[in-house]
């Protein structure tokens, strides 16, 4: 009722203004008339009681003033009007407002776009049923020690057999498979092959038929496939009729069973067809190719799930002596999905960002304070006029959080273009990038953003204004009001902060910077051009090539169709390509060199390669030779060994001669002659300290899914079509993937260093913009003020120099402050990007030096500007001024 | 004028501007009168203060106000107790009767 009653005022107060206000002048006037009408019967003349009555009423406008304010919904009409005043007030003072603008637009632009992708990589739900419930489960063990690494089948039966924590392990490898027998020529894909627990602890429905069932992991099951929608609508139209059918998959029979929706994207992003993983039971440990997927029992947290299995973990190395201190590691499904590096670097970038927008609320603050000054009669005047301090204190927020609101929208704008830079700049190289749009949470976040900011930059301003005293400031005729020592004092602090806040950025931009500029100058250890070289993924396809005789004489055929196609200088074979593309890694005996019970040697790069590997890569010879076609299966086993391998492990013989066998179990007694040591090459991506690595030769190891690479004459790029099609039509059944330049490896391998790089680097120079814009107001508006000092000293004698001097050294001196603050924040923050550097210490002297020294020649500059305009003050001019 | 112009406390004026038109409906200025005379020229409630509280206690409920014909034949705004109103008089009534003697008795201790 009251409610209903209020909601009616509501509407009337502000619908029906102007009836209402017609009311309230009807009412007043009539209290006056009635009132003269009084004071004329009480004897005075009709002069003196109109006064009189006028006086009594005191000021019709001021009386309605006060009965508006009581009226419901005048905080709404208020802030109408505040706004339109805030409108006229930006429009007056165009340079400030649109400084102000590009500095709102260009801080949350920024951030909106960081928060983008912040959200839509770590923080957007992911298409699973209650994904925060899976973790993925890896393991880890001494001498392999990869952090996350691969399980084996013994390992995951005993996982199975021991697990309370998970509902339902499951067991999946990721692979690259080859699809064909129907729905066109075979192609390589991305594939995996999972166990039934697989699909029911993701918890997505499939798009059509059915996931594996209870049983479809036994080893009587048969062969099954799933297929994702994309190679459904690609390969089969997105026909229901490919239910049942039979493809081949890696050359074997499999009837597809059903079709995944497109949001489901796991183990990879990019997973094409998922194969029932049949558990034989294994007759010993290895191969390690599976990683675990399971659902948290209710009530249980991934910590209490680590622990349960690291003592897991402590059983199996119960069970067997090669395990050394492993580990079952756990991650939650995002982390395993966007990798443990991602996070850290969308953090940083995120405070480096978030610094950048303090730096340009710092710099509108100023702004706001330098037009508050020039205002301060018009403050004044609306208070003396009964403008009470709340109302004024409004209005200026109001015009502050207007000029956010203006600067957000730009900012939305800026976010969009920066995002699409980030696409256009960054072609596939970071898949995560797909996650990352503009929506609603940017639109909310924006919005919160602009509304802080706004209160941010125009609370201390404001107050200052409102607390104006009325009679200084009117007497003084507007100048040099509300103590402006403290505004500049205020205002100088500012300009010290924002200085120091750069600085900040550019030492963290100037050590990622030349962290990755030590990135760019690893060569993976070849020194053939990366843009000459060209590489192929290939698969023969079909199951007659999984023997050895077969397929070695088919790669015989690829090479010297290869070698025929004009631009080819060599071409080659191998398992394994740098800079991160490792086929396998084992541990190894050497023949004499006995291990301690229980000792293994570390589990490292073994490469099986063609002769002409070495060649075609540039991989230099140090001691003995390489592979020549002679080292086939009828001839004497042999290996090369990388120069790390040879001075890790024969660090004073000659390992040429010396004899070394692969020693995972089941590999036989086929020890291996070193005839060679070749340089070091890096398999594991280029800021891995690995070097120690053995080769093989092809004809005497060889597996049917190798890498091609051919080195040009000319750039690869342009051969690479006319090879794809020499090979492919050998045998319409090869699969032929991942074609492209080492370059273009090269270049994927550092993207993420590079993003973090670029990122940083353009937040460190619009905090340096920022910055300077806002050393240039302060300077400029200090040499506005001492006009007539300045005037003074001109005609006292200082020259030009003295001047220009006089007005550099101030900038110099807030800067000298800013740099000293900035020094020390940047020694305390850099060390959350260690993580992230390579080759560069987080206390980089240089890169705190360099930093320095750009930003004192930026704020040297942007105050030279004004101080030549202090030399230009003519003294006559600047005496007259007063 | 016995005694200058009082600083109405806070609600004072609202229990006065109830009690004056407990007995008929007035106009703004026939409202600031009545509340002269049963002050005996104590309280003299200046408009700035008077239709403020006037309209803002007819958005609370308290006043319905009407246009009539006045006295010189104006048209002129006429308020009224509502019956919340009228409650709301008796509350501040009794609430005015506990502070009036709870300061008398205050400031007789001794």
């Amino acid at each position: 009722m009251a409610l209903l009653r209020h909601l009616g005022s509501l509407r009337r107060n502000l619908f029906e203004r102007a009836r209402v206000e017609r009311r309230l002048d009807d009412e007043l006037r009539f209290y006056l008339d009635r009132l003269i009408e009084e004071k004329l019967a009480g004897g005075l003349s009709a002069e003196e009681a109109r006064r009189a009555a006028r006086i009594e009423l005191g000021g019709m406008e001021q009386v309605k003033e006060e009965v508006r304010q009581v009226r419901a919904g005048q905080m709404v009409e208020q802030l109408l009007q505040d706004l339109r005043y805030g409108i006229r007030a930006l429009r007056k003072n165009p340079a400030f407002t649109v400084v102000a603008i590009l500095a709102l637009a260009l801080g949350i632009g920024a951030n909106t776009a960081m928060f983008s992708v912040a959200y839509g990589i770590l923080l957007r739900p992911l298409p699973y049923a209650a994904a925060d419930r899976v973790a993925v489960v890896y393991l880890r063990y001494f001498p392999r020690d990869f952090a996350f690494g691969t399980l084996c089948i013994r390992d995951y039966l005993m996982w199975q057999a021991n697990n309370r924590a998970f509902e339902d392990p499951s067991l999946f490898r990721s692979l690259r498979m080859d699809i064909g027998g129907a729905g066109g020529v075979p192609e390589q894909v991305q594939g995996a092959s999972v166990t039934a627990g697989f699909f029911p602890t993701l918890g997505v429905r499939p798009l059509i038929g059915r996931t594996f069932a209870v049983g479809d992991d036994q080893p009587a099951a048969g062969s099954l496939a799933v297929l994702s929608e994309s190679i459904w609508r690609k390969r089969f139209a997105a026909s229901p009729a490919v239910l049942g059918q039979t493809i081949l998959v890696s050359g074997t029979p499999a009837t597809v069973i059903g079709v995944m929706p497109g949001a489901f994207q796991f183990p990879r992003r990019e997973t094409e067809v998922w194969t029932n993983l049949v558990l034989n039971p294994p007759t010993r440990y290895g191969p390690w190719f599976y990683r675990g997927v399971a659902r948290l029992k209710p009530g249980i947290t991934l910590e209490q799930a680590q622990a349960e299995t690291n003592s897991i973990g402590l059983r199996m190395m119960q069970q067997n002596p090669d395990y050394k201190r492993l580990t079952l590691p756990v991650l939650g499904l995002r982390d395993a999905l966007i990798g443990t590096t991602l996070r850290p670097a969308i953090l940083v970038l995120a405070g480096a960002v978030g610094l950048v927008l303090l730096i340009a609320v710092v710099n509108v603050a100023n702004l706001m304070l330098a037009r508050a000054t020039v205002r301060e009669r018009e403050m004044a005047l609306r208070l003396s006029l009964g403008a009470g301090q709340g109302r004024l204190l409004r209005q200026l927020l109001t015009e502050s959080v207007l000029l956010a609101a203006v600067g957000g929208a730009a900012g939305l704008a800026v976010a969009w273009g920066g995002l699409q830079l980030l696409r256009a700049w960054n072609p596939g190289n970071l898949p995560f990038l797909d996650a990352v749009r503009l929506d609603g949470a940017a639109f909310a976040f924006m919005l919160a953003v602009s509304l802080v900011t706004g209160i941010l930059f125009g609370l201390a301003p404001a107050l200052q204004s409102a607390r104006a005293d009325l009679n200084t400031t009117i007497k003084e005729g507007g100048r040099a009001a509300v103590s402006s020592r403290a505004r500049g004092r205020t205002r100088a602090a500012l300009v010290v902060s924002e200085i120091a806040l750069s600085l900040m950025l550019l030492v963290g931009a100037g050590l990622l910077l030349r962290s990755f500029a030590n990135l760019q100058r690893v060569t993976g250890g070849f020194s053939a051009a990366p843009s000459r070289l060209v590489t192929i993924q290939m698969s023969p396809g079909d199951r007659k090539y999984s023997d050895a005789r077969a397929g070695l004489a088919l790669y015989d055929e690829v090479l010297r169709r290869a070698r025929s196609v004009p631009g080819v200088e060599t071409a080659a074979v191998s398992d394994s390509l740098p800079p991160d593309r490792q086929g396998d890694a084992d541990t190894f005996a050497i023949e004499g060199q006995p291990l301690a019970p229980g000792q293994l040697n570390p589990i490292i790069t073994d490469a099986t390669v063609g002769p002409d590997y070495f060649r075609a890569l540039g991989i230099p010879l140090i001691r003995g030779r390489y592979f020549t076609e002679h080292d086939d299966q009828g001839s004497t086993a042999v290996a090369i060994v990388s120069e790390g391998f040879a001075r890790r492990f024969f660090p004073r013989d000659n390992p040429i001669g010396k004899r070394i066998k692969q020693s995972a179990p089941g590999l036989g007694n086929n020890w291996m002659e070193i005839v060679g040591v070749v340089g070091n090459v890096k398999y594991l991506g280029l800021t891995a300290d690995t070097d120690a690595a053995y080769y093989m030769p092809f004809a005497q190891g060889y597996g049917p899914r190798m890498f091609l690479v051919a080195r040009t004459a000319g750039d690869a790029a342009r051969v690479a079509p006319e090879l794809r099609n020499r090979i492919q039509s050998i045998d319409p059944g090869l699969t032929l993937a991942q074609i492209g330049t080492m370059e273009q490896a090269l270049s994927r391998s550092v993207s993420q260093p590079r993003f973090d790089a670029m990122l940083l680097g353009l937040f460190a120079g619009i905090a340096l913009l920022l910055a300077a814009v806002g050393i240039y107001g302060l300077i400029a508006y200090s040499v506005a003020q001492r006009t007539h000092e300045i005037g003074v000293r001109v005609a006292l004698g200082a020259g030009r120099a003295d001047v220009v001097g006089m007005v550099i050294r101030q900038g110099a001196s807030l800067a000298a402050i800013g740099i000293g603050l900035g020094l020390a924040g940047a020694a305390g923050l850099t060390r959350f990007l260690a993580t992230m550097l390579f080759g560069v210490g987080s206390t980089d002297a240089l890169s705190f030096l360099a930093a320095a020294a750009g930003l004192l020649l930026v704020v040297v500059l942007a105050s030279f500007v004004p101080a030549r305009r202090a030399t230009k003050i003519s003294p006559i001019v600047a005496l007259r001024y007063e | 004028m016995s005694m200058p112009p009082t600083n109405l406390l806070q609600g004072t004026l609202d229990l006065l501007i109830l009690k004056a038109l407990a007995l008929t409906e007035l106009h703004g200025l026939a409202i600031s009168h009545r509340i002269e005379q049963i002050t005996h020229g104590t309280f003299q409630v200046k408009p700035g203060s008077l239709f403020p509280a006037l309209h803002r206690m007819e958005e609370a409920g308290w006043l319905a106000s009407s246009w009539g014909g006045s006295e010189n034949n104006r048209r002129a705004k006429f308020y009224r107790l509502t019956a919340a109103g009228r409650r709301q008089l008796q509350t501040e009534r009794r609430q005015w009767e506990i502070i009036a003697l709870a300061i008398a008795n205050a400031l007789e201790a001794s």
